[in-house]
């Protein structure tokens, strides 16, 4: 039974760990470029919870005085307010690569990365 | 004018010049455009001139922004390592900068000049940012900017190789970024902030109790870096980045992007987690082996190109070796070494990229087969070439020597003999090949033309900044202390901090 209440106490790190794994995954194995994106997009979702997960206190209300009601210890709002900026980062990052498959489809007329090298080789 | 001000104001002259190009530039890039950003070049360049002197006369100082506490507030940390470092960014740039204004027009096309000078100016300004903050997170920010707008710098030429290499660079970096990201995140559970001091200061107190913790994050920060440092093993996307830029990219790409993560990794090694834990960890020990091991492949790898730049781009990641190798010993001396290398090869690799370019801008030649005889047609030209390519080979009076000097006497000085040979065999491959390109240029004669000596048909503005980068290898290399006497004053602000 202690397992399972570590598990259980634990679930947002294993979560995180369990999403890392597979956006890694996900990016190095499928050669379709999107299906990367995504698997990075995957990725950094698992460092947000993770990093939101840290900041949380069982019990703790948000972290605003006069709205908090009776209680009297408050999550940390530091990791939260990270978070927010990693998401715009990421937004960045997922539109840029976006753009770029686009360019890519463009020029080589598929998205697939194996096709392209594919293509590559035999102008070589 | 309060000095202590002086690095953010050059970071928002920066952000600010790559904002007003798009706004200022019409259709057509007119010269003013031009003058324009070469002022912004110059005021930056003064400034951070200015921090430099007054950093070295006044000592190292923090800037809190918004005066708060560095418990909860951002901090830029101006001590003679980072004003150091900003100042040569900012001087290796305003030289490629000058040369791309013509060299681009080869490239890209005339509307797009303006959207790569934007992209240029955000890369500078990540650049120094990630060299001067003093906050982790603000640190990841920053080589988050850096990554999408090194790629950009990339893309910006409209081929296919192109769109290919920035894709794979992008894919790989962001999972080295996150890999950064989680490592922080790791660390910011052992400790609760972010501020690298107040790091520091906890980690020192507790990382008897978490060293699992402290061994995992820094593995995912190190590996991230690694990836984007093109560390042997993760080097991949190297070699078709640099060599399908166009080359005024390529020369801030192999010459300043790279080091900029090095100083990154070194930063969290040494001043946040410490020189004792992380020997305790046993981290460095592994970081001189695929050092060695770059340095050996890298060049290995280079032997077999045909391609002029793409044989550059091999040889940055052997030279990335030696660095690393420096920072590996976990020595002042190795340190100080590591730091100059990254000085030496910024300018050696600017002035070998830049020359190569020349090559392709006048004679559209890029394979390295088509050089015979071109150091009479291009005598400028080469003699950068050969000048920079014998600081890579290690002849004596060019800094790439005094750096392998100062690295071999490190290793000597920590008893690893390996690495003594190790050093000895890469410069051997590097002049196998270096010297045949040299070779080909100046005695051989070229098929469709006689050896008569002719000038470079050059635009002026792309012989000086090469002109300059070279006298400013052999200045180096005669006077190694001028770059030396600052780096023995930073070196103490990361290895010496706790004794």
């Amino acid at each position: 039974m202690e397992i399972f209440k570590a598990i259980i106490e634990h679930i947002n790190y294993i979560a995180a760990a369990t999403l890392f794994v597979i956006g890694l995954y996900t990016v190095l194995t499928h050669s379709n470029l999107l299906k990367k994106v995504i698997g990075i997009n995957i990725m950094e979702t698992s460092i947000f919870l993770f990093f939101v997960s840290i900041g949380y206190v069982s019990g703790g209300g948000s972290p605003i005085i006069s709205l908090g009601g009776e209680r009297q210890i408050f999550i940390n709002p530091v990791p939260s307010a990270l978070i927010l900026t990693g998401i715009v980062v990421a937004v960045s990052i997922t539109a840029y690569s976006l753009s770029l498959i686009i360019k890519l489809h463009e020029t080589y007329g598929t998205i697939d990365m194996d096709e392209i090298m594919e293509l590559r080789g035999e102008k070589n | 004018m309060n000095v202590i001000h002086f690095p953010v104001y050059i970071m928002l002259i920066l952000l600010a010049t790559a904002v007003l190009i798009p706004l200022i530039a019409s259709k057509r890039f007119k010269s003013s455009v031009k003058e324009f950003i070469m002022g912004a070049f110059v005021v930056s360049w003064l400034l951070s001139f200015t921090t430099l002197r007054h950093v070295m006369s006044n000592g190292a100082y923090t800037y809190s922004f918004g005066n708060w506490s560095q418990k909860i507030g951002i901090q830029f940390l101006v001590d003679e390592f980072s004003s150091f470092m900003t100042l040569i960014i900012l001087t290796v740039a305003f030289l490629v900068i000058i040369y791309s204004l013509k060299d681009m027009e080869h490239e890209i096309k005339d509307y797009q000049f303006s959207s790569y000078y934007t992209l240029i100016f955000l890369l500078l300004f990540s650049m120094v940012g990630l060299t001067i903050t003093n906050d982790m997170f603000n640190m990841y920010v920053f080589m988050e900017i850096l990554s999408i707008t090194s790629c950009g710098i990339i893309s910006i030429k409209h081929k296919k190789e192109n769109f290919l290499a920035a894709m794979r660079y992008l894919i790989l970096s962001a999972i080295g970024s996150l890999s950064v990201l989680l490592g922080i995140a790791l660390l910011y559970m052992v400790t609760g902030h972010l501020n690298m001091f107040e790091v520091s200061n906890v980690i020192s107190q507790v990382w008897q109790s978490y060293p699992t913790n402290i061994l995992v994050s820094l593995g995912f920060m190190v590996s991230g870096f690694a990836i984007k440092a093109a560390v042997f093993p993760l080097h991949i996307w190297l070699p078709d980045a640099h060599s399908s830029a166009p080359t005024p990219s390529s020369a801030l790409l192999s010459g300043l992007v790279v080091k900029v993560y090095i100083f990154a990794v070194a930063k969290i090694l040494y001043r946040i987690i410490g020189v004792e834990i992380v020997d305790a960890l046993g981290i460095p020990t592994y970081l001189t082996y695929f050092a060695a091991l770059g340095m050996i492949m890298g060049s290995v790898f280079a032997i077999g190109q045909k391609d002029i730049k793409r044989m550059l781009a091999y040889s940055s990641v052997a030279q990335i070796g030696y660095i690393f190798m420096g920072l590996g010993l976990a020595t002042v001396q190795g340190f100080s070494a590591a730091l100059f290398h990254i000085v030496s090869h910024a300018l050696l690799k600017t002035a070998l990229f830049l020359s190569a370019g020349a090559i392709i801008y006048q004679k559209d030649k890029r394979d390295l087969r088509e050089l015979n005889g071109i150091g009479y047609e291009m005598p400028i030209t080469m003699m950068v070439f050969t000048i920079a390519a014998f600081g890579m080979i290690g002849i004596p009076g060019i800094n790439g020597f005094m750096s392998k000097i100062y690295l071999s006497l490190a290793v000597i000085d920590v008893k690893k003999y390996v690495y003594l040979l190790i050093i000895l065999i890469s410069s051997f491959l590097n002049a196998m090949y270096y010297l045949p390109i040299i070779i080909s240029a100046f005695l051989k004669e070229s098929e469709d033309r006689k050896n008569i000596m002719v000038m470079d048909k050059l635009p002026k503005t792309m012989i000086y900044p090469m002109v300059i980068v070279a006298l400013g290898c052999i200045l180096m290399g005669f006077f190694p202390q001028i770059i030396m006497n600052v780096i023995e004053r930073a070196v103490p602000s990361f290895l010496l901090i706790g004794k």
